[in-house]
C-alpha cells in the first residue's frame, strides 16, 4: 500500500540518525524535516537522503565477481545462489574450528543489531569504526569514571549554565555532528552566555562562532590540559569537595606529584599555545559553573589514550562529571533480552588484533571490538578469512587503504584468494565492492525496518527510535537484518527461533510495555525525558572498582602510562625535516566518512548545496614561501604515499599543516567520479606498520601523519 | 508599507547549506534520478567573507535569497509584464504562465538569484513560498534552518526584534526588502 503524509522515522545519512519526519506523496518521498517531537533538526545530508533514495546508482539485485577481484566485474544471480554461497562457505569455516576468522563491519543501530546477533551466535567478531573513532575516550573513561561515553556523548549543550564554558578540542562538532540540534544548542547557549572554546590546528565552521579559536600543534591537547590540571591545582582552584568526596584516596596526591613540573610554561613549548592562555583558560574553567568538553579528532591526532586520561582528570578535578553542562555519564535503556543470549567470542582469546606477533603488546590497551584497522594485517597473517562489509567501505575509509587493496586481493591456497570470501553490502556499488565476491544490495533507511538503542545519549536519549519503511525498496533489495537472520537460521538455529525483525524486536520492546505497533502508533520514539544528573550520589559511587573516579592508572605503571604522557604523537616528532608538516583532514557537514551515501550524491556534490572537491588548504604564508598559488597543482607525499591535488591557500590553518578534507577519492558512481578530489588514506600508514607508534600506547593519530609538499 | 522580509542572523548562520536543499526539495526543483552537480538550480546560496590574518581571523557566512526589491530591477526588465511585487506582502513574484523566457530579468537582477527552466523555458526564484505562508506557514528555509538563524515577518516587526534583541542591523547588506543582522 502507497504511503502519504508525514511519516515519522530515523535519519541514517550519518551515524548521528536523527529522528525525522518523511513526507511521503503518492508513494514518492517528497520532504524531510527534523522531528519536533525528538529534537526538531535534520542536517543538510538529511535533507539531501531523497537524492541518495533516487539515485539512479542504486542496486537493485545481487551481484557475483566474474573477473579478478578489483576488477570490478559481476554478473547477476539470484539470492538463493548468494546465500547459498555465503551458507556454504560460512558452515565450512565453522566445521573446520575457524568461525572466529569471520568479520563483519557495520555500524551497529543498536545493541542487539541482529547482525551482531548472528556473529556473536555464530563465534565471529563484529568490526567498526568504533574503536577507531572512540576506543581512547571509552577506555579512558572505563577506567577513570567506569563509564562508557564515547563520541555520541558530549556534553548535554543545551544544559549549560549561563557562564558556562564549551570546550571543543578537535572536535568538528558543526561537522561532524552527534545530532543535528548540537549547532543550535551551542548558539543558543552562547546566547544565554556560555562561552565556547575551540582548540583545533584548523579554523573550523565552529572556531567561526568561538569565542576563542586556540591554533594548537597536532597531539598537544594532552600537554595543554596537563598545564590547566597544573594551574588549577597549584593555584588551589580544584574543586576540593569534589576531589575529597569522590577521587580515590591517594591518586590526588600522586597526581599533585606528576604533574608538578608541568607547568603551563613547560607545557607551552611542547603544545605551541602560550602559557599564559593555557593559565586564562585554566582560571576561567575553574570558575566556571561548568565546563563540557567535546574532543575527536583531537584523539585521533596523537597519543589518544593519554589525552582521554587528561581529559578525564580535568573534569575529575573541575568536578564536572555527570552535571548540567559537564560529561553526562548516560544509562542503558532497560530493553528485554532475546533468549538464549548468545556470547559470542573471545576478544581476547581470538581477536586477529591479537593473535599476530604483537600479541602480547597489546595487552596494555585493550580495544573494545577489532579495530576496522587491522582488516589488512589480518588477512596477511591468515586470521581473517570471510569478510562481509555492510555499510562499510574500507577500500576508501582505511588508513593504509593500498595495503587493504593489496591484502584482499593476496593468493592463498589452492587457487582461492587469502581471504576466502569478500561480501559487500551496500545501496550502491562502492569503492570496496570492486573487490568482493558478492554484492548484496541493501534497502536505504527509507524503506527498512530497525529498532535504534544504544548509550548514544545526544540523539536517543534515554529511550529509542523506530526506524520504519517510508517507501518501497526498488527491485530485489533486502535489508541486511533480515539476510543475517536468515544466515543464522541456516547456520546457529537456536539462536534464530524468532519468525523475522519484526518479532524480534517485539521480544526486546516488552521489556518496555511496548511492542512495534504501539511504538510506531506512538509516533515511533520513546524516552524517559530525563538523563539525570549526579546518579552516582544516588548509586553510592560511580562504576569504579572503588567505587570513586582512579585518577592513577596502576595497571600501565610497567609502560609509563599510569599518568598521562605530556608528549607529541611520536610519529610527529621523527623525519621533520623530510616531512615538515603535519596532514590534518577534517570534516564538513556535507559528508560523512567515505560513504556513497553522500558522495555519490548529487546535492551533497554540488557547489551551490554540498562540498565538490577537496584541495588542500595551506597557510597563504608558507604557500609564499613556497612560490604556491591558490589553486595550484601539488604533490603531498608522506612516509607511505603520495597524491596530486589542487592548492587552496587560506588563513585558517596553523603554517605548519596541510588540511585535507576527509573522505573523497572515489572512483565509483555517476556523481562521484564527477566530483574531484583526493583520498587522504592513500597518506596514511597502514596501522600495523606503524604499531609501536600508535595502537600498543593508545595512540591513534590514524588520520593523520608528516607530510612534504611540492608545486 | 507592506512589506514581508526574512531577517538573516549572521551570528547564527553556520553556512551548513540545509535551507537550500530543503527549498529544493519543496519547491521541487530537483530531478532526483538525474540531477547532475553544478546543475541543480536554488533558490539560496550561501555566502561568506573570511577577513583577517592568521591567527587572528574571522569567518561570518549567510544566505542569499531573492531581495524581493523595493524598486526590482527584474519587474522593469521584463517585457512580458511577467513580474510583479505583489502590493500585498511586497513579494517579488514571476508568473511562469506570462514569461516568455527573454532572460531580461536574469540579466537585470543585481543578485543573481534568478533561475531559468531551459526544457520549459521560464525563469523562476524565490518568492518566500507564497502559497505556504497564506495558508499560516513559514518559508520552508526559515523552518528548516538547523540553527535558528532565519525569521520570518513584516519587515517593521522584525527590525523591531531586531532592536530588541541587541542585534545590529547590516544596513549596507539590507538594502531591499530582506534584513541582515548580528550580534
Amino acid at each position: 500500500m502507497k504511503k502519504n503524509g508525514w511519516i515519522p522515522t530515523v535519519c541514517y545519512q550519518c551515524k548521528a540518525e536523527c529522528a525525522i519526519m518523511v513526507r511521503v506523496e503518492d508513494g514518492c518521498i517528497k520532504e524531510v524535516r527534523g522531528n519536533p517531537k525528538a529534537r526538531g533538526k535534520a542536517c543538510v545530508k538529511g535533507m539531501a537522503g531523497i537524492s541518495l533514495e533516487y539515485n539512479k546508482d542504486r542496486l537493485t539485485q545481487p551481484l557475483k565477481r566474474i573477473g579478478k577481484r578489483g576488477e570490478g566485474k559481476f554478473k547477476p544471480v539470484s539470492w538463493d545462489e548468494a546465500l547459498e554461497i555465503i551458507t556454504d562457505k560460512l558452515k565450512a569455516l565453522k566445521d573446520r574450528g575457524e568461525a572466529h576468522k569471520l568479520t563483519a563491519s557495520f555500524f551497529p543501530h543498536s545493541i542487539t543489531d541482529p547482525k551482531w546477533r548472528f556473529l556473536n551466535a555464530y563465534g565471529g567478531f563484529i568490526n567498526t569504526a568504533l574503536p577507531h573513532c572512540d576506543s581512547a575516550k571509552i577506555i579512558s573513561c572505563i577506567k577513570t569514571m567506569g563509564g562508557v561515553p564515547n563520541h555520541h556523548i558530549p556534553p548535554a549543550w543545551y544544559t549549560v549554565p549561563k557562564d558556562g564554558i564549551m570546550i571543543l578540542a578537535g572536535r568538528h562538532a558543526f561537522g561532524g555532528l552527534d545530532d543535528a540540534s548540537v549547532p543550535v544548542h551551542i548558539l543558543d547557549a552562547k546566547e544565554r552566555g556560555a562561552k565556547l572554546v575551540v582548540i583545533d590546528p584548523i579554523f573550523t565552521a565552529d572556531a567561526a562562532k568561538a569565542d576563542w579559536w586556540i591554533p594548537i600543534k597536532p597531539a598537544g591537547d594532552t600537554a595543554f590540559f596537563l598545564g590547566m590540571i597544573h594551574h588549577i591545582i597549584t593555584n588551589n582552584l580544584y574543586n576540593k569537595k569534589f576531589v575529597d568526596n569522590w577521587v580515590r584516596e591517594g591518586d590526588f596526591d600522586k597526581l599533585k606529584n606528576y604533574i608538578e613540573d608541568k607547568t603551563p610554561k613547560a607545557m607551552s613549548k611542547i603544545c605551541d599555545v602560550p602559557a599564559a592562555d593555557i593559565k586564562k583558560l585554566a582560571t576561567e574553567c575553574a570558575k566556571a559553573p561548568s565546563v563540557g568538553v567535546d574532543s575527536f579528532k583531537g584523539i585521533m591526532l596523537g597519543q589518544a589514550l593519554d589525552f582521554g586520561h587528561a581529559w578525564t582528570i580535568f573534569l575529575a578535578v573541575t568536578g564536572n562529571i555527570d552535571n548540567p553542562g559537564g560529561q553526562p555519564l548516560p544509562d542503558l535503556t532497560p530493553m528485554a533480552s532475546v533468549e538464549p543470549v548468545p556470547a559470542g567470542p573471545d576478544l581476547y582469546e581470538l581477536g586477529w588484533h591479537r593473535t599476530g606477533k604483537d600479541k602480547d603488546s597489546f595487552s596494555n590497551y585493550s580495544f573494545i571490538m577489532e579495530p576496522t584497522w587491522y582488516q589488512a594485517q589480518a588477512i596477511k597473517n591468515g586470521d581473517l578469512k570471510v569478510l562481509i562489509n555492510s555499510e562499510a567501505n574500507p577500500a576508501l575509509t582505511e588508513m593504509g587503504q593500498k595495503e587493504w587493496c593489496d591484502a584482499v586481493c593476496m593468493a592463498g591456497d589452492n587457487d582461492e584468494y587469502k581471504l576466502e570470501l569478500l561480501v559487500s553490502y551496500e545501496i550502491m556499488l562502492s569503492e570496496t565492492s570492486k573487490y568482493a565476491d558478492l554484492v548484496l544490495p541493501d534497502k536505504s533507511y527509507f524503506e527498512r525496518w530497525e529498532l535504534l538503542y544504544m548509550p548514544w545519549f545526544y540523539n536517543f536519549e534515554t529511550g529509542i527510535l523506530l526506524r520504519q519503511p517510508v517507501v518501497e525498496a526498488p527491485g530485489e533489495c533486502r535489508h541486511s537484518n533480515n539476510v543475517f537472520i536468515e544466515l543464522g537460521k541456516r547456520l546457529v538455529p537456536e539462536y534464530f527461533t524468532f519468525k523475522d525483525d519484526l518479532e524480534y524486536y517485539d521480544i526486546q520492546l516488552a521489556g518496555l510495555g511496548l511492542s512495534v505497533k504501539k511504538l510506531q502508533d506512538m509516533g515511533g520514539l520513546w524516552s524517559t525525558r530525563t538523563m539525570g544528573f549526579r546518579k552516582y550520589e544516588q548509586s553510592g559511587g560511580f562504576g569504579t572498582p572503588s567505587g570513586k573516579l582512579h585518577l592513577y592508572w596502576e595497571d600501565l605503571e610497567g609502560v609509563n602510562q599510569a599518568m598521562p604522557r605530556s608528549g607529541l604523537a611520536q610519529e610527529y616528532e621523527v623525519d621533520i625535516d623530510k616531512y615538515p608538516f603535519v596532514l590534518i583532514s577534517y570534516r564538513t557537514i556535507f559528508h560523512s566518512g567515505a560513504g556513497q551515501w553522500t558522495h555519490n550524491n548529487p546535492q551533497l556534490r554540488d557547489t551551490v548545496s554540498g562540498f565538490f572537491d577537496n584541495p588542500a588548504l595551506i597557510n597563504k604564508s608558507v604557500a609564499t614561501k613556497l612560490n604556491i598559488k591558490d589553486g595550484d597543482n601539488i604533490t603531498i607525499t608522506s612516509r607511505t604515499g603520495q597524491i596530486k591535488c589542487k592548492a587552496k591557500l587560506t588563513e585558517r590553518i596553523r603554517p605548519d599543516c596541510i588540511g585535507l578534507a576527509h573522505g573523497f577519492g572515489s572512483t565509483v558512481g555517476t556523481t562521484a567520479t564527477i566530483g574531484q578530489g583526493v583520498n587522504d588514506n592513500i597518506l596514511i600508514p597502514d596501522a600495523g606498520s606503524t604499531l609501536n607508534w600508535q595502537d600498543l600506547v593508545g595512540g591513534e593519530s590514524h588520520v593523520s601523519t608528516r607530510v612534504r609538499i611540492e608545486k | 508599507m507592506k512589506q514581508l522580509s526574512l531577517m538573516i542572523d549572521l551570528s547564527r548562520c553556520i553556512g551548513c547549506k540545509t535551507c537550500i536543499v530543503a527549498c529544493r526539495n519543496f519547491h521541487g526543483l530537483v530531478d532526483y534520478e538525474a540531477a547532475l552537480p553544478n546543475e541543480i538550480p536554488f533558490y539560496l546560496r550561501v555566502e561568506s567573507k573570511r577577513e583577517g590574518v592568521y591567527p587572528e581571523i574571522s569567518v561570518n557566512s549567510w544566505v542569499v535569497p531573492c531581495q524581493h526589491c523595493k524598486n526590482a530591477l527584474c519587474v522593469k526588465a521584463c517585457k512580458s509584464d511577467a513580474i510583479t511585487k505583489d502590493p500585498d506582502t511586497g513579494i517579488v513574484r514571476i508568473n511562469k504562465e506570462k514569461c516568455s523566457g527573454e532572460k531580461d530579468c536574469i540579466e537585470a537582477c543585481p543578485y543573481g538569484v534568478i533561475q531559468f527552466n531551459k526544457q520549459e523555458n521560464y525563469a523562476h526564484k524565490c518568492d518566500l513560498c507564497f502559497d505556504l505562508i497564506h495558508a499560516g506557514g513559514t518559508p520552508v528555509c526559515v523552518e528548516t534552518c538547523m540553527t535558528d538563524a532565519i525569521s520570518f515577518g513584516e519587515k517593521q516587526t522584525l527590525r523591531q526584534q531586531a532592536k530588541d534583541e541587541g542585534k545590529e542591523i547590516l544596513k549596507k547588506m539590507s538594502a531591499q526588502s530582506i534584513l541582515y543582522v548580528h550580534n
